[in-house]
């Protein structure tokens, strides 16, 4: 009935030397007990109080037994806390663990330390109402939201809503401070470096980082307009961007603007590195893929951020005093944006553009070796567009297409083991179609050939670079960032047999139904063909190929 | 006894006659009415029983609870004291099992309101604990008064006759009185009854508020002198300020503050201008009515009164768009044992009473600086047994005074910082002397703890108040009190002095605050509303209004004159240990063991409560305006100085 079950009582009892206390006695008792505990307890928290506490000590108890003229308890210490053990055999029998100590080893013990006395320092909690930032006061973080609702309270009334911001003065913590140095020495200096790698990985993943972002937009920007002829640095610099890009935890929006200046030039700037020895082709493709996942994701928040750079990119491309790196560079950045883009900007201008460049990809006419390359990869680039676009056309007929992308992406090691039975193969493809290549250009380029299939060639061509860790870094990223590009890359790759064999005799007639419904495809088909030859027809499938054809 | 006499007679009568026959069928007869009164009692004892006032009240409850909105929150006004009194009924009753267990039911229902009350009533668990305990005896005594409106009214009888649960009803008309009033019920807001009425006499405290206050400000104040000499004086305003140059070129010279104490001199100093050309508008203390003073006031020094001028002129004129500026002194390595702590009015001298009876003083002037061991051993030359100054040390940066024998619990400094009071739990007060750092009196008179004692505004005077329940009135030349305020029904946890010196205010653990006059030693206003503890009360300087803050954190502020609740300060989340109302009354200034000062605007509660009067509409919240968090400190003691710079102390806690 009361909280102090009858047993205690009996128990006490014994303690105190009371043998044979009947249960009567001790039921009886027992209510008493515990209204008696609760009236000590009153007056304790009313001696707590008083001593302005919130905390009930020993103490309290003792001055409320000295209050109710009860003897105070002797033997607790506030000090430390009671340690109660249960009883062996006893499931809710307790006692307080009294340890024996030696008197010697009190006595010999040291003397503890003399306590500080008691002093009053004076700060200022507040000068006219505002807290002064000094060390004795709190922080005024802890309390945040009162100030702002009473700055509410204030601009009502007033009735002046004017907002005022004061300029933002913040600070970088030491730590973030040596880890900014480190990731930019590191981005400078040892791109090639594991360290690097793990760096990048940071940069995709810690959560701390917002503070810096405006300091990486900075040095992204001033990095890339002073190293364009280092092309390494401009690879780490574009790489860092991207890991930027990918942690969830930093809001990149606001700095935008900074990077895509950056990451533009890394696409259509004229020199890239030197021009010899490296392979700028590749980044430009990294730094177009790059742009285009920044369009993808924050296209919907900033609605002309593809506007302005399609604008751009396509001024880049259709002007013919550009070089043909820019060119490439633009065409690169436009398919990446998807071949909706290249079907409304780049195939239009197709035919003025291939008749430009035609001069420049005869050996006759050009004689040049590194413009006469270079206008091969903007070919290349072309076709590898347009037949995307073309793709992409023939994807839209239900089922015509239906399970490419799964077994491509199943293939996809396949495309890379295969590359040199491609690399073989689509010489000759191309010496075919195009008969005024000449052999030897291919002999010298390695892979020039292959254009049609440009995935494959700056991979080979990494490798032979000895940018070993793009190498590993790059298939996996291509996986994850455009699916879509895979499924395009692989198809005129080690795929294209393999689908056309399988899925041939389900899908032709079917096929041959939807194509002669859609005049247009048929028509970019045709004109492609006119404009490419036969190379264009690498994007798709000869049974259906035949059906047109 | 008279009809067993005529039985007996009759008895004895038959035997006498012989009529056996006639005995025998007048013996059957009588056993059959006692086994059938008997009997009747066997039916009706368990319809009394435990059980059925456990129904009774779910059934009550339930109804209530499903009853039409617009009357339900007057309905379940009537259901607390019901349940309290079924509970202690039950307890009478010597039903103990089944007395907790309907407590436990229910309980929920009511802790939002009543926790504490219902805290204590648990532990009631036999008969005697009924007599005993204060809060119980007084509930029994007593009468509830619980307004409603005459259609509720009608649905609860409505609904007791119906039922036939008699019980109920036997408890509600033996324990409340309903007081029916006609037309719309009370909106729920004003039910600050309700939650009052434990305990109390309701009609007593009623009838105590119907006396007079005259909260009016003294005749002849300083304050009203300094408005007649500022009048007069607005002309040569140029040669006050040289005055004023003069003067702190004074104190720098003898005072020699250093630290902290000379920047808040130049505050002082600088927010002073500001003060005086705002001082245009009349303060508020000068619409206030006079009074003339009950007690004889001891005449103030001239030089005291120059000070205090001088003050006033320099005084910051404050407004919830100008806040004050805040000192804190932070009491370090106290382990635990600081008890109180107390500034004096230029906030000077800092007092702190600690747990081990002993009672510590600062000179915040002197802070920083070597103690002057030489001068002050002069001084020590005073022979007093009890004191001990610190510099025997040489070191120390306090002055000590020992002499108490038990923690001591509450120091007051006199308005000139001459003096200072300490009240302990060894029952006495003691008088001290800042200048001869020595002991001067020891007060017995109180025979438990004495919580708190206060200074009156003009010294000599002084309040104490105890665990005996009793709030004393003394005076610094006599060792016997001058009067004893009795009536409260539990400890009388604080006092604070009027601002006329006329009356007095005690809080109390009973959960009230009462006004008493100090010439004839009566109460004049009992203030219900708390729900716990209260633990801080101040005046306004204009006397109008007093605050009053308890242990949950709330505060109220109360309109004297009327005796109700202004309205409730609601914004600290633990014990409100300290109030201070700034010097013209425009702020309101509370300190907290949550670690905060909080700065409230009270002059828009006094217009709200002027609209309040005209409209009839529930009272708005008075306005936070600013709480200025401390470093894990919780906040002792706060004092506006005379020149509305805020002092504020308390002892830094690792815990906190």
């Amino acid at each position: 009935m009361s909280i102090v079950p009858k047993e205690t009582i009996e128990v006490i009892a014994q303690s105190i030397g009371i043998a044979s206390l009947s249960s009567d006695v001790a039921l009886a008792l027992a209510p008493d007990v515990e209204y008696r505990l609760r009236e000590i307890m009153q007056e304790a928290i009313k001696c707590m109080r008083h001593s302005k506490r919130t905390v009930l000590t020993a103490d309290d108890v003792d001055s409320a037994l000295n209050l109710r003229n009860v003897e105070p308890i002797y033997g607790f210490a506030t000090g430390d806390q009671l340690r109660f053990k249960r009883a062996v055999g006893h499931k809710d029998l307790f006692y307080i663990d009294d340890k024996d100590v030696d008197f010697k080893d009190v006595i010999e013990a040291p003397l503890p330390k003399a306590p500080l006395d008691t002093a009053v320092v004076a700060h200022w909690l507040a000068i006219e109402g505002v807290q002064p930032a000094i060390p004795e006061n709190a922080t005024v973080d802890v309390l945040p939201v009162p100030s702002e609702s009473k700055k509410l309270e204030h601009g009502k009334d007033d009735g002046l809503a004017v907002d005022i911001r004061l300029p933002v003065k913040h600070v970088l913590s030491r730590e973030l401070q040596l880890y900014f140095d480190k990731i930019t020495e590191v981005t400078i200096s040892k791109s090639k470096s594991v360290i690097f790698k793990e760096a990048l990985a940071s940069l995709a993943t810690d959560s701390g980082l917002h503070p810096l972002v405006p300091y990486f937009c900075y040095f992204i920007a001033d990095e890339v307009s002073r190293s364009l002829n280092d092309l390494p640095t401009l690879f780490s610099l574009m790489r860092v961007v991207q890991s930027l890009l990918r942690n969830p935890h930093i809001h990149i929006e606001p700095y935008l603007h900074q990077l895509m200046p950056s990451m533009i030039t890394c696409i259509v700037a004229k020199r890239l590195g030197n021009k010899l020895v490296d392979n700028h082709w590749e980044l430009r493709d990294f730094s177009a893929n790059l742009v285009a996942s920044v369009c993808r994701r924050y296209g919907h928040v900033y609605h002309n951020l593809q506007s302005r750079l399609t604008k751009t990119l396509l001024h880049a491309f259709i002007d013919p005093s550009k070089a043909l790196t820019q060119h490439y560079g633009a065409i690169q950045g436009l398919a990446a944006l998807g071949p909706n883009v290249v079907r409304l900007l780049i195939l239009p201008n197709l035919e003025t553009y291939l008749q430009l460049l035609e001069p420049e990809l005869l050996l006759e006419k050009q004689k040049n070796e590194i413009k006469r390359s270079e206008a091969w990869r903007v070919y290349g680039a072309l076709m590898c567009a347009a037949g995307r676009c073309l793709y992409d056309q023939l994807k839209m007929f239900h089922d015509l297409l239906p399970p490419p992308n799964q077994p491509v992406f199943k293939h996809n090691g396949k495309v890379i083991t295969v590359k040199s039975d491609n690399k073989r193969k689509s010489p000759a493809n191309q010496s075919n179609s195009t008969q005024q290549m000449p052999l030897k250009k291919v002999a010298v380029d390695g892979s020039v050939g292959s254009m049609s299939n440009m995935s494959t060639a700056p991979k080979l061509q990494s490798a032979t670079d000895g940018l070993g860790n793009n190498q590993s870094g790059e298939p996996g990223l291509r996986t994850s960032t455009s699916s879509g590009r895979l499924s395009n890359e692989s198809i005129p790759g080690g795929s294209r047999k393999e689908m056309g064999i399988s899925r041939a005799p389900k899908a032709h007639t079917v096929l041959s139904q939807a194509w002669k419904e859609d005049l247009d495809a048929g028509h970019l088909l045709a004109s492609l063909f006119e404009l490419f030859g036969e190379g264009i027809f690498s994007f798709m499938q000869p049974p259906e190929l035949n059906v047109f054809l | 006894m008279e009809d067993e006499e005529i039985e007996k007679t009759v008895f004895a009568y038959l035997k006498k006659k012989g009529f056996w026959q006639t005995e025998r069928t007048l013996q059957n007869e009588q056993s059959r009415a006692s086994s059938a009164s008997q009997s009747e009692g066997g039916i009706s004892r368990p319809e009394k029983g435990p059980q059925q006032h456990h129904d009774g009240y779910s059934k009550l409850r339930s109804w209530a609870y499903g009853s039409l909105d617009l009357y339900k929150h007057e309905l379940l006004r009537v259901l607390y004291p019901v349940f309290i009194h079924c509970f202690m009924d039950l307890v009478a009753e010597g039903y103990m099992q089944e007395a907790r267990t309907f407590f436990q039911t229910f309980r929920e229902d009511h802790e939002m309101l009543h926790l504490r009350d219902l805290q204590k009533l648990e532990g009631i668990l036999c008969p005697s604990h009924l007599e005993e305990m204060e809060l119980a005896r007084s509930l029994r005594q007593s009468k509830v008064v619980i307004k409603l409106c005459e259609y509720s009214c009608n649905l609860l009888l409505q609904y007791l006759q119906k039922t036939q649960s008699f019980s109920m009803l036997g408890v509600i008309n033996e324990h409340i009185n309903f007081e029916v009033s006609s037309g719309q019920p009370v909106s729920i807001s004003d039910d600050s009854d309700v939650v009052a009425l434990v305990g109390n006499n309701q009609d007593m405290a009623k009838q105590i508020n119907q006396k007079e206050v005259r909260w009016g400000l003294l005749e002849d104040s300083i304050e009203e002198r300094l408005e007649k000499t500022l009048s007069d004086s607005e002309k040569v305003e140029g040669e006050n300020k040289e005055i004023d140059l003069d003067d702190i070129k004074k104190r720098s010279a003898d005072g020699g503050r250093q630290g902290s104490s000379s920047k808040k001199l130049k505050k002082d100093k600088v927010v002073g201008t500001v003060g005086k050309c705002a001082r245009s508008e009349t303060s508020i203390i000068s619409l206030a009515p006079r009074v003339k003073a009950e007690l004889a006031l001891p005449t103030m020094p001239t030089e005291v009164e120059q000070s205090i001028l001088e003050d006033l002129r320099n005084r910051v004129q404050l407004s919830s768009l100008a806040l004050p500026s805040v000192s804190f002194y932070t009491f370090i390595n106290t382990h635990n044992g600081l008890n109180c702590a107390s500034i004096s009015h230029d906030g000077s001298l800092v007092a702190g009473g600690f747990s081990d009876s002993s009672l510590k003083i600062w000179n915040m002037s002197k802070l920083g600086q070597p103690a002057k061991a030489g001068s002050m051993q002069g001084e020590n030359e005073y022979p007093h047994n009890e004191t001990f100054i610190g510099h025997d040390e040489g070191k120390r940066s306090y002055t000590l005074f020992q002499g108490h024998s038990g923690p001591v619990y509450s120091s007051s400094f006199s308005p000139t910082g001459d003096f200072l009071l300490s009240s302990s739990s060894d029952s006495t007060i003691r008088l001290w002397s800042t200048k001869l750092n020595s002991n001067l009196v020891c007060y017995k008179g109180h025979n438990y703890p004495v919580w708190d004692v206060q200074f009156g505004p003009f010294g000599h005077y002084f309040v104490s108040a105890s665990h005996d329940r009793t709030a004393r009135i003394w005076s610094m030349d006599r060792i016997q009190p001058l009067r004893i305020m009795a009536g409260h029904l539990s400890d009388v946890d604080c006092v604070q002095w009027h601002a006329n010196c006329n009356y007095i205010a005690t809080g109390s653990s009973d959960k009230t605050v009462r006004l008493w006059d100090v010439q004839s030693g009566e109460s004049v206003r009992i203030f219900i509303g708390h729900r716990s503890m209260v633990m801080s009360l101040a005046m306004s300087p204009d006397g109008r209004y007093m605050a009053s803050g308890d242990e949950d954190g709330m505060i109220m502020m109360w309109d004297l004159s009327t005796g109700r609740c202004v309205s409730p300060l609601i914004g600290h989340n633990s014990c409100v240990w300290t109030l201070a109302f700034s010097c013209e009354g425009t702020l309101l200034a509370s300190g907290s063991a949550d670690c905060t000062v909080k700065l409230w605007d009270v002059t828009s509660s006094n217009k709200a409560s002027k609209m309040d009067e005209n409209k009839g509409s529930s009272g708005s919240k008075l306005r936070l305006l600013k709480a200025l968090p401390t470093k894990s400190t919780p906040v002792y003691t706060l004092r506006f100085s005379r020149r509305n710079l805020l002092f504020a102390a308390g002892a830094l806690s690792k815990s906190c």
